[in-house]
């Protein structure tokens, strides 16, 4: 395993390196779950999962305060969980229940929670990038100190979306995160197919403000470069086009069997492992005992199973509820 | 344990092969059976841990989404201690073990009979539809010409001989052949991506393989800086891999240009069609001694029939014919 030093915990409360490790093992788990659930068929539709991504989900959404905003492409269970939405009304969304968070009429690609700063997913690829540009400009025109990070994948960086909004974004120093979740694949594609130059953030440049490029798999290192990225923000230096280098474990989608991974590649990323790599180095620094981990993993388990119980016997949305929430 | 909703579109899920056996262990998230859709082949994942009491479809059955395939009896419901798994899981293939050949087995042979004398329609598998699908598209979009010569297979015979006791691939040398003569003729490799013309960079040639399972396309890359050892032992090998069932061996690699064989048959020479989107194919036919004239004089030569098809949008005749005829030399140079 390619670990992390666990001198980098120095200076972090122990409580908050728990809670970001609670908040991975969380995602992993969830998605885990789900997967089966999909393969029993017992959750329709298919889904896009984010095994392997944890870490930028989680260490964006830690270095945000509650007022602030994220918005998410069709990959969006980790993001929801790491902003603080709920196993229950995740799952709840995913059988279609009424008490879903968004009353069982999104499924997985659209999660989201208006009141906890999430819009629900937009799964048009690149979609999300000029509504977040959007967002930015309304904080800034109501001298609001809030910002919004934009999760986006590899491939949304080819869209004209992300050009013209990031372009307008800089153009207004607007304080917005372009999130690039880097994970080599644009569903199949590989990165190298479709871009002479691979690096995404060095496009910041051409925009005229600022990029950074982040291991992605460093739950630590995002959370950093995402607190600095808020703090320019803030101060009217934004937007920043963060990229963070991460690796998909599961295909696409689950329809897809991940067979264009190759071996040796798939090989050195899973040794940098976020939740492996984050664990090991917790355990290093002896300010946690491994019974703590493992009663995380029993803890986030429980609930888990709790959460699917109700979820597959809540009821679907009435059929007076047919007609509203529906736009055209 | 019933069948996910792993169709991407409405294409019928076939079942290609179960990787554990009844009476087996399996672990939750283990791949257990193989499945095809016309997207993907793909290996689907125990949903728990415990005893595969029953497979309840076959190899070759289409399946539909959410039909019961398998019974497991779970883990913490076993009576008996569950036993570990086999090491090399003797997989059902298309003919069941004897063991079994009083229950499911042979309820499924007496209706596959039955459906035989109902005269139903011959259900196409996914791979063969898709096969049809793009050679339908190519001989309908692309304007193909024929290019037909032989060449002298003395040399190779001879250097086959030289290599026994283990005879090489036949196929290897002409790869070999194809590759050194794309060398000099570029535009050979290319292909349209859109309406433009790009050179393919890729500098393989493939081998269209007819195993029973489908059609499936080798890839060597690099042949022309490899013997034909190398070459017939990377074919033998993906041959191996491809009835073996091997995803990755049977994901798509498009190459530069592929060839065909039926040597093998009594096909004296045929005309293929080209595999979108490259510019050409090279068919083979049967070796077999031809009467020639040299300087004046009949003599019998074994001779080898060398059909290409070509891509007319791509290259006209004569650079065509210059390719055939490189490919001709490289041929009589082993």
């Amino acid at each position: 395993m390619v670990g992390m030093s666990s001198d980098r915990l120095a200076g972090y409360e122990k409580d908050f390196l728990l809670s970001l490790y609670e908040r991975m093992v969380l995602i992993r788990e969830f998605e885990e779950r789900v997967k089966f659930l999909f393969l029993e068929g017992a959750m329709p539709g298919t889904i896009h999962q984010c095994q392997g991504q944890e870490a930028t989900a989680v260490g964006v959404c830690a270095a945000l305060n509650a007022d602030d905003w994220i918005t998410s492409p069709f990959r969006g269970h980790g993001h929801a969980l790491a902003k603080g939405l709920t196993v229950q009304e995740l799952l709840d969304e995913l059988f279609g229940a009424r008490a879903g968070c968004c009353k069982g009429k999104g499924g997985s690609m659209h999660v989201g929670n208006l009141d906890k700063g999430m819009v629900p997913g937009i799964a048009i690829v690149a979609g999300a990038i000029p509504l977040a540009a959007g967002m930015a400009l309304a904080f800034k025109m109501q001298k609001r100190a809030q910002v919004v990070a934009c999760f986006f994948g590899d491939g949304a960086v080819a869209e004209g979306a992300f050009h013209e909004a990031i372009n307008m974004a800089a153009l207004w120093k607007l304080p917005a995160i372009f999130v690039c979740e880097n994970n080599l694949y644009g569903a199949s594609t590989h990165i190298s197919k479709v871009m002479k130059n691979t690096r995404v953030s060095d496009r910041a440049t051409a925009y005229g403000c600022r990029g950074e490029t982040v291991d992605g798999n460093d739950v630590l290192a995002v959370y950093e470069a995402t607190r600095h990225a808020a703090a320019d923000c803030r101060g009217a230096n934004g937007p920043v086009l963060l990229e963070l280098l991460t690796y998909r474990r599961t295909g696409h989608s689950r329809r897809d069997p991940c067979g264009y991974q190759p071996k040796d590649e798939q090989e050195s990323w899973f040794s940098r492992d976020p939740l492996d790599r984050f664990a090991a180095a917790l355990r290093q620094s002896g300010a946690v005992a491994s019974t703590e981990l493992d009663q995380v993993k029993a803890r986030t388990e429980a609930q888990i199973n709790e959460s699917v119980e109700k979820a597959k016997r809540a009821p679907p949305p009435p059929v007076a509820d047919l007609l509203t929430d529906i736009f055209s | 344990m019933k069948m996910p909703d792993l169709a991407a579109t409405d294409s019928a899920i076939k079942l290609i092969r179960w990787l554990v056996v009844p009476g087996q262990a399996v672990k939750r998230g283990q791949p257990v059976l193989v499945i095809e859709t016309d997207k993907a082949t793909m290996e689907v994942e125990s949903i728990a841990t415990g005893l595969l009491k029953e497979v309840r479809a076959l190899p070759e059955d289409f399946v539909g989404v959410g039909q019961v395939i398998a019974v497991l009896e779970l883990a913490d419901s076993a009576s008996g201690p569950i036993p570990s798994p086999a090491t090399t899981p003797s997989a059902l293939t298309r003919e069941p073990p004897p063991s079994q050949s009083g229950g499911l087995f042979a309820r499924n042979r007496a209706a596959a009979a039955q459906r035989a004398l109902a005269r139903q329609p011959v259900v196409l598998s996914p791979i063969q539809r898709t096969v049809g699908k793009r050679m339908q598209s190519s001989k309908q979009t692309i304007p193909h010409f024929y290019l037909q010569t032989s060449a002298s297979a003395e040399p190779m015979i001879v250097r086959r001989q030289a290599a026994a006791p283990k005879p090489l691939a036949w196929d290897a040398f002409f790869v070999r052949a194809v590759s050194k003569a794309l060398k000099k003729f570029e535009r050979m490799c290319c292909r349209f991506e859109g309406d433009e013309l790009v050179v393919s960079e890729s500098d393989t040639v493939g081998v269209a393989a007819d195993i029973p399972d489908g059609l499936y396309v080798i890839a060597i890359a690099a042949a022309s800086s490899k013997t034909p050892e190398q070459i017939s032992d990377e074919i033998r090998a993906a041959v191996q891999r491809l009835e073996a069932g091997d995803l990755e061996a049977r994901a798509a690699r498009p190459p530069d240009i592929t060839i065909t064989n039926l040597g093998a048959s009594k096909v004296e020479s045929f005309a293929a069609i080209i595999n979108p989107p490259e510019a050409a194919i090279l068919a083979i036919g049967k070796i077999a001694p031809a009467a020639v004239v040299q300087e004046g004089q009949v003599v019998v030569q074994n001779r080898v029939s060398l059909t290409l098809s070509v891509d007319h949008r791509i290259v006209n005749g004569r650079y065509a014919a210059d390719f055939l005829s490189a490919i001709v030399s490289e041929v009589e140079a082993f």
